[in-house]
């Protein structure tokens, strides 16, 4: 095996310490504005602004979803998030499915439209289904946001699921047809159980990409305020601690239900 | 393309009703005579009034904060205004330029002052303004003094005119604001000129000597309200900054001075206006005539920490406590004849020129 | 064989199943990204009467790009520049971390890769903000510099400006630089991860040489991934303004910046759009140029 191995020379076991070290560091890297973030949310600020750290308080976790222009913003993003993931996991799993299982003219020119989206910056999608909406004379608010949204998570979706279900084993299909099995059947029962896990990762990044999303927002919200384009709008009178306690509470959520999905896929390994 | 416009045309109304937009005001006929929907900036009121004229006036009333800049705003409305179409709220409280400008487009409705007794309470200097000569279209909600924010501890010294912003002792620590009125004002003043008979070749100065500042490193930031905590922390040693932020924090930090510069400064209002399309204009004018109280515009204003349009507040805080007693005493709440006859409001621009001075402003401001 | 196969299934399931289920998804995709991006370039060829009118008149006006470019050109050139250096960074921050957790995660990878994933859970904007409070004039990153008396040596070098971090060119490459690494890491892992580990372990017995190995072997193959990795920091970044708003000054304006104001100040739309298209249009050929350079065809 791998006995044979040549002797690790000074060198290399310098280079093999200072890669881990510069690793490491990239991770601290990472986390730096996440420790500010969760910190500054147990800041009493001065004024408006919660920027300079004053001292310590547990005031703001005391009503974290108190009613306000904020809670609101973020209720409309999840509900925004959940409505666009939904719709885009649908609309995206479809196309994919029908790129992996089916040989027919366009393939190329289909990927072709499900990449651009992606490779184009956010801020011309943005100004250009702005324009198109004022164009047809459509009020921009939560029906356009939804739309926009939908829009860019569909590409990533139809992406995501084509590379999961791209090496899959059909010919369980075929043996189910074989049979004799109508083709919903076989569909429900043999089909969808394989796709399921990668249509699952597609439609959680979908909500992630959603709720996070702020530029193509930003263009299509009209009244409307998400999340993300609250703090903008309010950035310039007050940045509130009670932003770092929701973006804390999100964070220890979906990491919570990272755990779980891990825990669970364990559970059913073991099983 | 005819399928296209097709579902263009048929789309919007069936999304509309299948969206939650409760944009189109009133859900049904008889609730709507109840609704009002005020759009305002954010922490522009204090926390017990809403509740308190839901209780007085029995209306359904919608108080929101989303309105966080006027060029944003203006985007947002423009092409349904430009349609005839309701924008949503039936209040919004525009900054003077952008309600002239409303004006003069034929957007916003006349205000039924004939509904609005304590109208007669507006202080006389903002009556029939530039905005609005006739006074027929808009109602003060606040207004404000545009001079140098400075923090004494980092400057080292008192400062008293704009000329001190541009000490290169200051270099990298200065802000200015992106309300271009405001600082290009206070700059014409600086070169000698009026700003409230402002004109392209008369600001040309201003604008030179914004820009060299910009160029060469003086001018750090152009900010909104966020200056406040760089001023505190020592990141700005001075700025151009608004009379009421400095009111609140100077209270809690006295390190922090606001000053009208020697050569003048410049007066603002944000002023209710009500856009076309909104048919609750009677409750609207409940709104008006209940903020326009003394006892309700002093509770306002001891929150806000601007200049209230609204006579009788002074009197009501000095024979309030301690605390209200010395805001009766603020210059920057109620500043002196002499102060107010040093301010300035900015020039009404056509069109052409109100273009001609943004595109300068946002070439200087790097976009 | 299989390609039989394949026939036999689509003549028996009918030729109209794929189209049947591409329809939904590619209608959507073609009325909102293809009809917006038709209706932009009319209207960057279109003119404006006045400011507040909302129609604009088509009239083939190339005059649009060519003052759109020229006016423009220190926001664009700045934005190339600044996102180039982000994506450079990221491939060098991002690379070894790829790498680490590829090659030495082992039971961990799960684990390592969602602690990547975990800080942007949290929202652009506030992450960003956050950088701004590390970077304020009072804040920690400075206060250490001014104690191991760095100051002075990094204002020379243009790195800190005026004694501040925060409206500098560094601060806004490096808000760029966090806030899309993770595009960069996750398509290097995943190419990196699909590399045998025999083979590496053949290189360098090969090569007797860590480093070698690793350039002529594990170099080349991770390539599309880093290739993906910078299409996915780049071109965001190029386009981004939130970084140059919170952590820039006016001197560190982007073009985002630019059709940011065109189009919600100015309502300047045709320039708006002549700015997008341009923007594109720089994109596109920077993307082909760089897929030529690393000689990489299989892309996606």
């Amino acid at each position: 095996m791998a006995t044979d191995r040549s002797p690790e020379t000074t060198a290399g076991r310098v280079g093999r310490w200072s890669l881990t070290a510069f690793a490491t560091a990239g991770f601290i890297y990472l986390f730096t504005p996440i420790v500010v973030i969760v910190a500054f949310s147990f800041n009493k600020p001065a004024g408006k602004f919660n920027i300079i750290w004053r001292h310590f308080t547990l005031d703001n976790w005391k009503d974290p979803f108190a009613p306000g222009p904020l809670t609101d913003a973020m209720i409309l993003s999840l509900k925004i998030a959940t409505i666009a993931a939904f719709v885009a996991t649908v609309l995206g799993s479809l196309i994919a499915l029908a790129l992996v299982r089916y040989r027919f003219k366009g393939g190329a020119l289909v990927n072709l439209l499900l990449v651009l989206p992606i490779t184009t910056p956010e801020i011309v999608m943005g100004s250009s289904l702005a324009t198109l909406f004022i164009d047809w004379g459509w009020q921009r608010g939560f029906t356009t946001i939804v739309i926009a949204h939908i829009l860019f998570c569909t590409s990533f979706v139809a992406l995501t699921v084509k590379a999961r279900i791209r090496g899959f084993d059909w010919s369980l299909e075929d043996a189910a047809m074989d049979l004799g099995a109508p083709p919903w059947r076989t569909f429900s029962r043999v089909t969808l159980p394989l796709i399921t896990p990668g249509i699952l990762a597609a439609a959680l990044l979908s909500f992630a990409l959603s709720i996070d999303d702020f530029i193509i927002t930003f263009f299509n919200s009209g009244s409307e305020e998400t999340f993300p384009i609250r703090i903008f709008g309010a950035s310039r009178v007050e940045i509130s601690p009670q932003i770092n306690v929701l973006a804390t509470i999100v964070l220890l959520g979906s990491v919570s239900l990272m755990l779980a999905g891990v825990l669970f896929r364990r559970r059913l390994e073991e099983s | 393309m005819g399928a296209v416009a097709g579902v263009g045309l048929v789309g919007p109304s069936l999304l509309a009703a299948c969206g939650s937009d409760d944009k189109k005001t009133g859900g049904n006929g008889g609730a709507a005579s109840k609704s009002l929907w005020f759009e305002n900036w954010p922490a522009y009121i204090d926390e017990e009034t809403v509740d308190l004229f839901k209780q007085a006036s029995d209306l359904e009333f919608r108080y929101t904060e989303s309105y966080n800049d006027n060029n944003e705003y203006f985007a947002k409305v423009q092409s349904d205004l430009a349609a005839g179409r309701s924008i949503g709220p039936d209040i919004i409280a525009p900054t003077y330029w952008l309600t002239a400008r409303l004006i003069n487009l034929g957007w916003v409705q006349e205000i039924p002052f004939d509904k609005i007794p304590n109208a007669k309470n507006l202080v006389p200097q903002l009556q029939n303004p530039g905005w609005d000569p006739d006074g027929k279209f808009s109602l003060p909600w606040q207004s404000g003094m545009t001079g140098i924010a400075y923090n004494i501890k980092t400057t080292g010294r008192e400062l008293k005119s704009m000329a001190d912003l541009f000490d290169p002792a200051f270099k990298g620590k200065i802000g200015m604001l992106t309300e271009m009125r405001d600082t290009v004002g206070l700059v014409m003043l600086l070169t000698g000129e009026d700003p409230a008979t402002a004109t392209m070749d008369t600001a040309e100065a201003a604008f030179a000597k914004i820009q060299g500042a910009k160029d060469s490193g003086q001018v750090r930031q152009f900010t909104g309200n966020d200056y406040m905590d760089d001023l505190a922390g020592g990141g700005f040693a001075a700025c151009i900054g608004w009379s009421g932020d400095i009111g609140q924090l100077a209270l809690d930090n006295p390190d922090l001075r606001f000053v009208i510069p020697e050569e003048g400064g410049m007066s603002w209002s944000d002023t209710m206006v009500l856009p076309n399309g909104t048919e609750h204009v009677a409750n609207a004018a409940i709104w008006m005539n209940y903020v326009y109280d003394p006892e309700n515009a002093a509770r306002i204003a001891e929150y806000v920490g601007y200049n209230s349009p609204v006579a009788g507040v002074q009197e009501i805080f000095a024979a309030g406590d301690d605390f209200q007693k010395a805001l009766a005493e603020s210059p920057l709440l109620f500043p002196d004849a002499e102060t107010t006859a040093r301010l300035k409001v900015f020039a009404s621009l056509d069109e052409d020129t109100e273009a001609a001075f943004d595109e300068r402003f946002s070439s200087i401001v790097g976009a | 064989m299989a390609a039989d196969d394949d026939g036999d299934r689509t003549k028996r399931r009918g030729r109209w199943v794929p189209f049947g289920l591409l329809s939904p998804g590619m209608i959507w995709l073609g009325l909102f990204f293809l009809l917006p991006l038709v209706t932009l370039a009319r209207t960057s060829l279109s003119v404006k009467e006045s400011r507040f009118a909302v129609d604009a008149k088509f009239t083939w006006e190339w005059s649009n790009f060519t003052n759109a470019i020229s006016d423009y050109s220190e926001q664009f050139v700045r934005s190339f520049i600044y996102a180039g250096t982000a994506t450079l960074l990221c491939i060098a921050i991002g690379y070894p971390v790829a790498y680490v957790i590829a090659v030495r995660g082992g039971r961990y990878k799960n684990a390592l890769l969602g602690l990547v994933v975990v800080p942007f859970f949290t929202s652009f904007l506030i992450r960003t903000l956050a950088w701004a409070t590390v970077l304020a004039d009072n804040g920690p990153v400075l206060g250490m510099l001014e104690r191991l008396h760095l100051v002075g040596t990094l204002d020379s070098l243009g790195i800190v400006q005026n004694g501040g971090l925060l409206s500098t060119h560094v601060a806004v490459i490096g808000g760029l630089t966090y806030n899309f690494l993770p595009f960069m890491i996750l398509p290097i892992y995943v190419s990196l991860e699909k590399i045998d580990l025999r083979l590496t372990e053949a290189a360098k017995d090969l090569y007797n040489n860590g480093w070698q190995a690793f350039r002529r072997v594990v170099l080349p193959l991770s390539l599309p991934g880093v290739f993906a990795g910078s299409l996915l920091t780049f071109i965001p970044a190029a386009g981004d303004f939130v970084n140059a708003r919170f952590l820039g000054g006016p001197n560190n304006t982007m073009i985002g910046t630019v059709v940011q104001d065109r189009f919600l100040v100015q309502l300047d739309y045709p320039t708006a759009a002549a700015l997008s298209f341009t923007l594109m249009a720089i994109i596109t050929v920077a993307t082909l140029v760089y897929a030529r350079l690393l000689g990489t065809d299989d892309l996606v």
